[in-house]
């Protein structure tokens, strides 16, 4: 998947009314919270075949580092 | 003491008769504004005449058991129509009285359909915080004492209005911590067109206090969806006048 899909996807499944950057910092996001990262979690076994855990997620700061646990699943 | 104003706008679904068309014209009568979904279009028009602020009703004719897993997508449609949304009462639904031995699988899709699956995508679509006002925002959907009485010869029925009531108050806790609020109502066996010669047979001097009218729900409804409710959330609310049917 195309990093500037992916970003768009992101906002869809955060339901931002802003789009989302790669620079940004999640925890700067107020839809960054439980249910969002349980979505993720779906959208990355769905798509890229990920299972990520919530312990995963934890580690993350910004979008880049989302993109990152995506493996080759975004470019 | 219950009032709105135009700009908070309510979608209603099963908006052309029985419970949805009274929640509608009660909204309406209220103050709010309305987006009245139906299959219908004569009746949905009938209902904007009549209605008691007719510039705050609009109609949209559609069939919510088709095209479900686009639902979310109509919903956001609907907002860039219309605005973002206040409330929901989704009163779409069919009933299906068959005993066990007379219902087909396609019977029990049919019914989850529109009582289930569509409710369920529909409340997917307006609980996405892009389509509604975030604090403040109320839904409700019509489920059935059927889904705790269990009566004879209600497989389908019962079984989606179960469901709906279960999911309703998953959703009612996700969406809290939004300041968002979703409920369900169960009446019994209300006079509507959907009771039938059959029904009110069974239903005769069943209720203590006589049989329902769709006032008596929709009364219900228009409280859970004004603030005057702000505290009440994922609960489900037994409207059967103690008979306990």
């Amino acid at each position: 998947m195309d990093k500037a899909v992916f970003l768009v996807e992101l906002e869809d499944i955060l339901q931002r009314e802003e789009p989302c950057a790669e620079n940004d910092n999640l925890e700067d996001y107020e839809e960054w919270d439980s249910l969002s990262k349980m979505a993720i979690m779906a959208y990355y076994d769905k798509n890229f075949g990920v299972k990520l855990s919530l312990n995963d997620l934890k580690n993350v700061s910004t979008v880049s580092d989302l993109i990152k646990l995506a493996g080759n699943g975004v470019q | 003491m219950i009032s709105f104003n135009k700009e908070q706008i309510f979608i209603v679904t099963g908006a052309s008769s029985g419970i949805g068309r009274c929640t509608a014209e009660t909204l309406n009568s209220l103050g709010a504004t309305v987006v009245a979904i139906a299959r219908r279009e004569d009746k949905l028009i009938e209902l904007k005449e009549n209605a008691k602020f007719p510039e705050n009703i609009h109609i949209e004719v559609k069939d919510l058991a088709e095209n479900i897993e686009e639902l979310p997508e109509y919903v956001k449609s609907l907002k860039a129509k219309y605005g973002k949304f206040s409330g929901m009462a989704y009163c779409a639904g069919v009933g299906d009285l068959k005993p066990l031995r007379a219902v087909e699988y396609n019977d029990i899709k049919r019914i989850f359909d529109i009582n289930y699956f569509a409710a369920v995508m529909f409340a997917k679509g307006i609980v996405d915080k892009r389509n509604n006002i975030g604090k403040g925002f109320s839904m409700v959907a019509i489920a059935s004492m059927g889904a705790i009485g269990c009566a004879p010869s209600m497989t389908s029925y019962s079984g989606s209005k179960a469901a709906l009531i279960a999911s309703f108050k998953v959703i009612a806790k996700e969406i809290a911590t939004q300041g968002m609020r979703a409920n369900t109502v169960s009446p019994t066996l209300i006079q509507t067109d959907m009771a039938d010669e059959t029904s009110r047979q069974y239903a005769e001097g069943k209720y203590p206090l006589g049989l329902g009218d769709v006032s008596d729900v929709a009364n219900v409804i228009v409280f859970l969806l004004s603030d005057k409710s702000k505290w009440i959330n994922a609960q489900n609310y037994i409207i059967d006048c103690g008979s306990e049917m």
